[in-house]
């Protein structure tokens, strides 16, 4: 959540608007209203009232077992309840010698850049198309948004078939035109790829939307003027389009990166981690380990090594994306 | 529908009340219409002794209506209990459930597990020990099991689960494809195979036959399918395999690289195709593309529903030791927060009456664990099953750990490791010794159970 609120504050200040009074109370001294004492303490009964349903929720479901795990992780807890005597450090030390660890890292690094720039890339290039002015705009829209309703054992049961070596889809194609079969979820050098473009047609839908919306609100008087002035339409595009799309550039960008850092249901699908354990993600490594590992304070112990992983690379962002809307 | 059983149990015995007709009755209570709408409930306080007992398995497909059929029988004949069956996937799903529910303390009173990942469970108080007298009681006795699978059921000297069968991973074969290769024996069965390069060569004449492939055996992507078959060919070697956390992993590394060998020769597009999962696999058998399929024995209504002229025996006996990769569905009792000494007596009722119906159980290819049954008539008129049931005396089990076992995912690191020399491109030597370190640095770690 707070990387979001830091995608939009960022996104506001690159879009460089008038800062807003952010404190309710100092715009109600400033509109001259007097608020007696008792008002103000029914207002704030109030407030926290309203928002009371949503805190026991952060606190029961997020802040307890954030806390609960970060404690599980000192323990050698199992998931049969024997042994959960404090180790200290002990697992943290186990996690970073273990090469499987870094190794399901690894590949949900490797996922994250592979699958972001395409994610990113494809969907602005299908926003652009259709913000020229397709006809049928209704369709293009639809067909590019509906795969992301969909759930993810039916993304990836579709394009197991489809990957399918013997029976499918994508393959008999491929021999129809001559070229060899693929193997494609079987192949260590291919498998993250077949992966990736499942969760491409999947997700990128997402984006498009997202850019498709900054793209239509960018004045049209820009394009008149640089119209005027004998610009192109590939002029146009990169000099104003482009620039415009900064601040939602930049929120894609991040909400893509932590989106594909937690990849893991297409994956336990699909592959399961193989081939030779060249699709597992961290996630699943953390599944594996804790729930059919029975090790829960090992477990716990890479979780929190991957979540300093992902607070490092949020706060990395924000500074980046700071300094270039400065 | 589940939480309307009370009402269906004790307010209206025999009826199944829908969510309609439950608020339709609610809102009609304290009215006239009330009254008219519930004449039908009699005899309150005899339905009301009914006791429910849960029962996790993960039979689905054919086996799932077969052990629903046993389950109706067993409910019909004991009206002092319900026996209520959930199903849930096979696999890690199931497993992890189960333990959690088991370590939370309110898992269901009965479960099945597969016997080889008993160990993983047993040890850290996740099942109960059976009470052999109670057992008893039902004519159910350590006799009444092949003296493999008893002593299976044991961990530390008490018995920590029931077998309801073996199912052991064998050789199914097409008598038409094998009758034209020629490769028949006087009695109609497939002639014996003694050598891997006598089973190469019945393949290869299958195959002239089929013009596809002679044997069919998906692997890809399935640690299981990978492991029976290497696990039975390691076995024929008369090799051990020892597995105590603590110590590196104890094996016979030539055996196993030259069962490895054997079964990556094996996928030449001749004799059986260079890649292919347990779907295509199946499929390709089952529509007469292959003269032979490595499958384990739930597969056989498929192929007798396809009308498949089929017939079955144990994986021929390649390497001198006859060896077949088996495992066992098994009843445990998940350990109770607090036991109900009355549903756990249902419960070895209920499960005696089970192994004595296991015929049916049979029917679907399994072999029945309840030897009364095994020797009886019936049994020997089921063919093909009956042509596989010396299985019951070779079968071999997972080593056993903690992590090892049926749906384990130790399996799947042995096909991360081995899947590749299958498919030609890795030497078999590489792929063991990889999966040699993988096993060793889960041995090395601490015992969770």
């Amino acid at each position: 959540m707070s990387s979001l609120a830091t995608s939009q504050d960022a996104e506001r200040e690159a879009s460089s608007l008038p800062s807003q009074p952010r404190r309710s109370p100092s715009r109600n001294n400033a509109s001259g209203s007097e608020t007696s004492s008792p008002r103000r303490t029914r207002d704030n009964l109030n407030g926290w009232g309203f928002a009371a349903p949503f805190l026991a929720f952060f606190l029961v479901f997020l802040v307890w077992p954030l806390l609960y795990g970060l404690y599980m992780s000192l323990t050698g807890k199992s998931l049969t309840g024997a042994n959960d005597s404090l180790i200290g450090l002990a697992n943290y030390a186990e996690a970073l010698a273990d090469a499987d660890m870094w190794h399901s890292l690894g590949n949900t690094l490797y996922f994250t850049v592979i699958s972001t720039v395409p994610l990113v890339l494809v969907a602005l290039v299908m926003a652009a198309l259709v913000n020229v002015g397709l006809p049928a705009q209704w369709l293009w829209r639809l067909s590019y948004f509906a795969p992301y309703l969909l759930a993810s054992t039916v993304v990836s049961l579709f394009f197991s078939w489809m990957y399918n070596p013997q029976l499918g889809l994508i393959n008999d194609s491929l021999a129809k035109i001559g070229l060899p079969k693929v193997a494609w979820l079987n192949d260590p050098n291919v498998a993250m790829w077949a992966i990736v473009i499942a969760t491409l047609w999947w997700t990128v839908g997402f984006n498009f939307l997202l850019y498709l919306a900054a793209m239509q609100n960018i004045p049209a008087q820009h394009y008149e003027a640089a119209s005027l002035d004998g610009a192109g339409a590939w002029r146009q595009f990169f000099a104003i389009t482009l620039p415009q799309l900064t601040p939602t550039t930049v929120m894609i960008v991040l909400l893509q990166v932590l989106a594909s850092l937690k990849i893991f249901d297409q994956v336990y699908q699909m592959t399961a981690g193989g081939p030779s354990g060249s699709t597992r993600p961290v996630v699943e490594y953390i599944f594996e380990t804790g729930f059919t590992g029975y090790r829960l304070g090992y477990s716990a112990a890479i979780s929190y090594i991957f979540f300093g992983l992902i607070v490092a690379v949020s706060v990395m962002q924000f500074f980046i994306t700071r300094r270039r809307s400065a | 529908m589940k939480q309307f059983d009370f009402f269906a149990g004790k307010q209206l015995p025999g009826k199944q009340v829908s969510r309609r007709q439950l608020l339709a009755g609610t809102a009609a209570l304290g009215s006239v219409l009330a009254a008219a709408g519930l004449t039908g409930c009699g005899g309150t306080a005899s339905a009301a002794a009914v006791r429910d007992i849960a029962f996790w398995h993960l039979l689905s497909g054919g086996d799932g209506i077969k052990m629903q059929a046993m389950i109706s029988a067993a409910n019909g004949a004991n009206p002092g209990f319900k026996v209520h069956p959930t199903v849930l996937a096979w696999g890690p799903p199931y497993y992890t459930k189960l333990a959690m529910a088991s370590a939370g303390g309110r898992p269901p009173e009965l479960a099945i597990m597969h016997a080889s990942r008993v160990p993983g469970y047993a040890p850290g108080g996740l099942i109960d020990p059976w009470d052999m007298s109670l057992l008893a009681e039902h004519g159910v006795t350590a006799e009444s099991f092949a003296p493999r699978i008893w002593d299976k059921s044991q961990q530390n000297g008490q018995v920590f689960s029931i077998a309801l069968d073996s199912h052991p991973f064998v050789m199914f074969y097409n008598t038409d494809v094998a009758g034209k290769a020629g490769v028949l024996a006087a009695n109609g069965q497939l002639q014996e195979v003694t050598s891997p390069q006598d089973f190469l060569a019945v393949a290869r004449e299958m195959q002239k036959v089929t013009q596809a492939h002679g044997l069919s055996f998906g692997y890809l992507g399935s640690g299981s399918q990978m492991w029976r078959l290497f696990y039975t060919l390691y076995k024929q070697h008369g090799a051990d395999m020892a597995l105590t956390p603590g110590q590196p992993m104890k094996a016979d590394r030539d055996a196993a690289v030259e069962s490895l060998e054997f079964m990556a020769s094996l996928f030449d597009d001749t004799v059986a195709a260079k890649s292919g999962d347990i779907g295509t696999g199946i499929a390709e058998f089952a529509r007469g593309g292959s003269g032979m399929l490595f499958s384990g024995v739930w597969e056989l209504p498929t192929f007798k529903k396809a009308g498949l002229p089929v017939d079955a025996a144990t994986i021929p006996t390649l390497y001198g030791t006859p060896a077949s990769y088996a495992d066992s569905h098994s009843f445990v009792l998940p350990r109770q927060l607090n036991v109900d000494e009355e549903k756990r007596r249902d419960v070895y009722k209920f499960v005696s009456d089970i192994l004595k119906g296991s015929l049916s159980w049979a029917e679907a290819g399994h072999i029945p664990a309840y030897q009364p049954i095994v020797q009886s008539q019936a049994y020997k008129e089921l063919t093909p099953q009956i042509h596989y049931a010396n299985a019951a005396d070779i079968i071999a089990y997972d080593p056993e750990a903690w992590f090892s076992g049926s749906g384990s995912d130790w399996q799947t690191y042995f096909a991360e490791n081995v899947q590749n020399v299958l498919l030609g491109r890795d030497k078999a030597a590489d792929g063991w010794d990889a999966f040699v370190r993988r096993t060793n640095t889960l041995l090395s770690r601490p015992n969770p159970v």
